[in-house]
């Protein structure tokens, strides 16, 4: 008994000599203002939204080369900064009431960089400016979303797009960005229009701006009633 | 009785009938109950110990009650910064070091709450202690409430109670604005039991739940 | 040889210790004691020595500023060699001793030991526990990080419950205003001096009647206490049947208390000291404050109280458990030990055993917290949104940015206070959701005030897509009469639910 004892008393003096224990703690805990990792800065404050891994997220997947691409680093600082307004993407820059420092910002863009982007992502194509111009001919708009929208997007799962609910909880940029990048996560095709569901040329700069104009135009959160009907507690 | 006839033979003096008399006699006259110069002398000596040790007591206890003080000797004005600093409409998180320190206190003192200003020059701010046990809530303002990690104390933006076990609503600080900047009166940790309860915030939307339960 | 022997008379000569201790040792106790249910008090008092002698060697490195204390803590944990051994093997230690005075209790209740002329041992244990805790609590705050900070706050906000003079104790317990540098001294005191102090004292005075009173005899059915015969019964039964203390039960005693110190040198080799955690600083709020493993059945306990029972039962229900322990062997001095004639004594230590499991289990998940990341950090599970419609996806996004997953669970992540939603729209229609998500109720809060009416109905097209997908969604019975204009009108002024 006694040697075992021994044993146990001298073990760990023994093995601290091999090599590191599975207890022994790695390093010391980093307070969250300078966590600067991309990997626990995306995982803690983005993929709820985004999706793991940057897709199959309900908002905008940020895995899509082409989006990363029509983004520029300034953009992409304002809109994680200050949010985007017109949609439900929050401030994140503590200077706006968010958690996160410019530094950790600047660690989120460089680390979507880094594992998204990619060079030539439009595959030599020229896409339309990111930035949705002011005006826009919703008429226009409507004839070319009947011409090379609707075909995808009258079933009954897919009309929603046009119904004023869901257009007032998204920007006119939100739309115009996911017209021009597509989602390839989900089967929305880029501006060029090329899926298997949907052929012809790609949209042109103004097709695109009319789309979102029209789109904009059914946008009337008025039409929305969607106050409660007062209803008795079943409990009563 | 004779002490060196004691010490001279112990054995006769053990055994002996007369001794064990003597010794009870002794013992006897030995006793707490007689009243003898060596009792008396005892029990003076219990008496001056006595008497020093409340002499000392009572600075001692001076001493460790020290903490125990008013409000006011903790309290005082400090500076959140400027007002405009604290957007219309939003409510922020700030840090104010406390006025009450020692050197060593290290990043103790740097204490956070929360601003919420609804007007121009109408603040509220709000301690960041959980009503309930005092851990830190979280300000989310997409859904505008406050949130504490520890029992699930949720708050509405103005303080109020909105579920979970606190029984009232955010603790919040006396302010005022002097030359442009947001003051707060704080300095204690704030508490059920002290003045920063100040307030108590109805809770509308307690009573509405009662009502639904009928 | 005669040498040794020598020196030891030399030795024995002026200290004169040789007969207390060879009585102690060798004196009779009854034969059924030397079993493996009487070695918990012996173990509790190694590790009482262990504690003793890793906190002196922690004490050495260990600063106690609030300055300065947790960066002294990282020191000890990656600079010093083995630093961090010895901080876990006072962190386990600690574990296993309120493990062990807990067991210790309860095999002692069980087997009566309490009883007739006992009862003095049992109180002095009552207080050994309760001083075993307060090193334990004193312990965590001397790990000064932020589970440490946010932890004595808690101690605050319950000190501060008590009636008029709650202010005065909360400025006495932290020796000011707030928790800072005053308050870690007051702590280091209490941990390294008075509570310690106090419990070596008492811990001998508990040994010393154990010697002088005898180990309790193994309970049989039918033996039963009585005041006027039991010290004689006792005396004859460890002389008649009885076996000297070393090595009979002392060998047991020496062999569980070995590997009791092994477990707690396995423990701390495997699994590491415990923190420090974050920085103690009030203004990092981005923490989820947890006690420590001894004091998690309480903080449960406090998530249950309805906010009118809450300031009562705390103030209440401490002093009453002390006194409860305290009265036992008051109330019951004489009788049977047995447990096979005790129902009452086995049924309330199985409750309290069942509650405390229960409510340490609870603490271990805190499912009544919001999971304050859960909004952001937690993605919609792929499967639900494959077929979803914008307005879904629009909605499945309003579902976290407006934070409703921190405390709703889809998809086995999120928070647990509310129930977890992936099958919500078969329990409840479109307009039950509206009503439920508008007004609260409950333990939700309304967020009427919070949500547009298109973030409504978005969040109630992505909460009507959730259920499994052979089962139908739930809707109302009499609008689906008058939409398909089949079957009897609802009745006037009534509801379908």
């Amino acid at each position: 008994m006694r040697l075992s004892t021994l044993v146990a008393l001298g073990l760990p003096f023994l093995l601290a000599g091999c090599g590191q224990m599975p207890g022994e703690p790695h390093s010391p805990p980093v307070p969250p203002e300078q966590v600067t990792d991309f990997a626990t800065l995306y995982a803690r404050n983005c993929q709820a939204c985004h999706g793991t891994g940057g897709q199959n997220g309900p908002a905008m997947d940020l895995a899509n080369p082409e989006f990363q691409a029509l983004v520029d680093d300034n953009t992409l600082r304002t809109i994680i900064s200050d949010g985007l307004p017109g949609t439900q993407m929050p401030a994140w820059a503590q200077s706006a009431g968010g958690m996160l420092t410019d530094q950790q910002i600047s660690a989120i863009i460089g680390g979507m960089r880094r594992n998204w982007a990619k060079p030539d992502a439009f595959g030599g194509a020229t896409p339309p400016a990111f930035e949705q111009p002011k005006g826009g001919d919703a008429n226009h708009g409507r004839q070319v979303y009947q011409a090379r929208c609707a075909g995808c997007h009258s079933g009954p799962k897919r009309q929603q797009l046009t119904s004023p609910v869901y257009l007032s909880l998204v920007s006119d940029q939100a739309l115009r960005s996911i017209i021009l990048a597509g989602r390839p996560d989900i089967g929305q095709p880029d501006w060029r229009m090329q899926t298997p569901q949907t052929s012809g040329p790609p949209l042109a700069p103004q097709d695109v701006t009319d789309v979102v104009a029209y789109l904009g135009s059914l946008r009337n959160p008025d039409v929305v009633s969607a106050a409660p009907t007062p209803m008795p507690s079943p409990r009563r | 009785m004779n002490p060196d006839e004691r010490s001279d033979n112990p054995e006769k003096a053990s055994t002996g009938p007369e001794a064990g008399a003597a010794r009870e006699q002794a013992s006897e006259r030995d006793g707490p109950a007689a009243v003898s110069r060596r009792w008396l002398l005892l029990k003076a000596g219990i008496a001056l110990n006595g008497l020093v040790g409340v002499a000392m007591a009572i600075p001692i206890i001076r001493y460790l009650l020290w903490p125990v003080r008013k409000d006011a000797a903790y309290n005082s004005w400090v500076s959140l910064g400027r007002t405009s600093e604290f957007p219309v409409g939003e409510t922020r998180l700030a840090n104010f070091r406390t006025p009450w320190t020692r050197p060593w206190d290290g990043q103790t003192d740097h204490v956070p709450c929360y601003v919420r200003r609804e007007g121009s020059a109408q603040f509220t701010v709000f301690a960041i202690n959980c009503a309930h046990l005092g851990c830190p809530v979280r300000w989310f303002p997409q859904s505008q409430l406050f949130m504490c990690p520890c029992h699930g104390g949720v708050y509405y933006a103005d303080g109020s109670r909105a579920s979970g076990p606190p029984e009232r609503g955010l603790f919040t600080y006396p302010h005022r604005i002097t030359g442009g900047n947001l003051e707060i009166d704080a300095g204690q940790m704030p508490t059920l039991s002290n003045t920063a309860k100040l307030t108590n915030i109805a809770t509308p939307g307690e009573e509405e739940g009662c009502s639904c339960r009928g | 040889m005669s040498r040794m022997k020598r020196i030891y008379d030399w030795f024995e000569q002026r200290l004169q210790i040789e007969g207390p201790v060879r009585e102690a040792v060798l004196h009779k106790v009854p034969r059924n004691t030397a079993s493996w249910w009487y070695v918990f008090g012996s173990a509790a008092f190694t590790l009482l020595i262990l504690q003793v002698v890793t906190g002196i060697l922690l004490a050495l490195v260990y600063v106690p500023s609030a300055a300065q204390a947790w960066e002294s803590l990282n020191v000890l944990n990656h600079q010093i060699p083995l630093g961090w051994f010895l901080r876990a093997v006072h962190a386990w230690g600690s574990n296993f001793m309120v493990a062990v005075v807990f067991i210790h209790m309860a095999q002692v209740f069980l087997f009566g030991a309490y009883k007739f002329p006992r009862e003095l041992t049992w109180t002095v244990g009552v207080f050994l526990l309760l001083l075993t805790l307060g090193m334990a609590f004193s312990g965590q705050v001397l790990r000064f990080d932020q589970d440490a900070y946010w932890g004595l706050g808690i101690g605050v906000f319950i000190m501060a419950r008590v009636p008029l003079i709650g202010g005065q104790l909360v400025h006495l317990l932290l020796g000011g205003p707030i928790i800072a540098g005053a308050t870690l001294s007051r702590f280091f005191t209490l941990h390294v001096f008075i509570i310690p102090g106090t419990l070596l004292f008492l811990a001998a005075v508990h040994i010393w009647m154990v010697l002088k009173l005898g180990v309790n005899e193994w309970p049989m059915p039918g033996r039963v206490v009585h005041r006027e015969t039991y010290i004689a019964e006792y005396n004859k039964l460890a002389h008649d049947d009885g076996i000297p203390f070393v090595p009979g039960a002392f060998w047991k005693d020496l062999v569980f208390s070995g590997a009791v110190l092994a477990a707690v040198f396995v423990c701390a080799l495997v699994l590491g000291p415990s923190g420090p955690g974050g920085q103690p600083d009030p203004s990092i709020i981005q923490t989820v404050p947890k006690p420590d493993f001894p004091f998690l059945w309480i903080y449960s306990v406090l998530s249950f109280l309805p906010p009118s029972l809450e300031t009562p039962f705390i103030l209440i229900a401490p002093i009453a458990m002390i006194a409860g322990l305290l009265a036992v062997p008051f109330v019951a001095s004489e009788g049977e030990k047995s447990w096979h004639r005790r129902p009452v004594a086995v049924l309330a230590l199985t409750t309290v055993a069942v509650a405390w499991a229960v409510f340490t289990h609870l603490g271990m998940y805190t499912p009544w917290s919001p999971h304050m990341n859960a909004w952001s950090g937690d993605p919609i599970p792929v499967r639900y949104l494959r077929e979803a419609t914008p307005l879904v996806r629009q909605g499945a996004v309003i579902f976290e940015s407006k934070q409703c997953r921190n405390c709703h669970q889809i998809g086995g992540h999120g928070g647990e206070r509310g129930p977890a939603l992936d099958d919500i729209a078969t329990r409840m229609t479109p307009d039950q959701m509206r009503f439920k998500v508008v007004t609260g109720g409950g333990n939700m809060p309304a967020f009427g005030k919070n949500l547009s009416p298109p973030e409504i109905e978005a969040l109630v097209a992505f909460l009507e897509t959730l259920h499994p997908a052979n089962e139908p969604p739930a809707a109302d019975a009499a609008q689906r009469a008058i939409e398909t204009g089949g079957g009897a009108p609802p009745p006037v002024g009534g509801h379908s639910y």
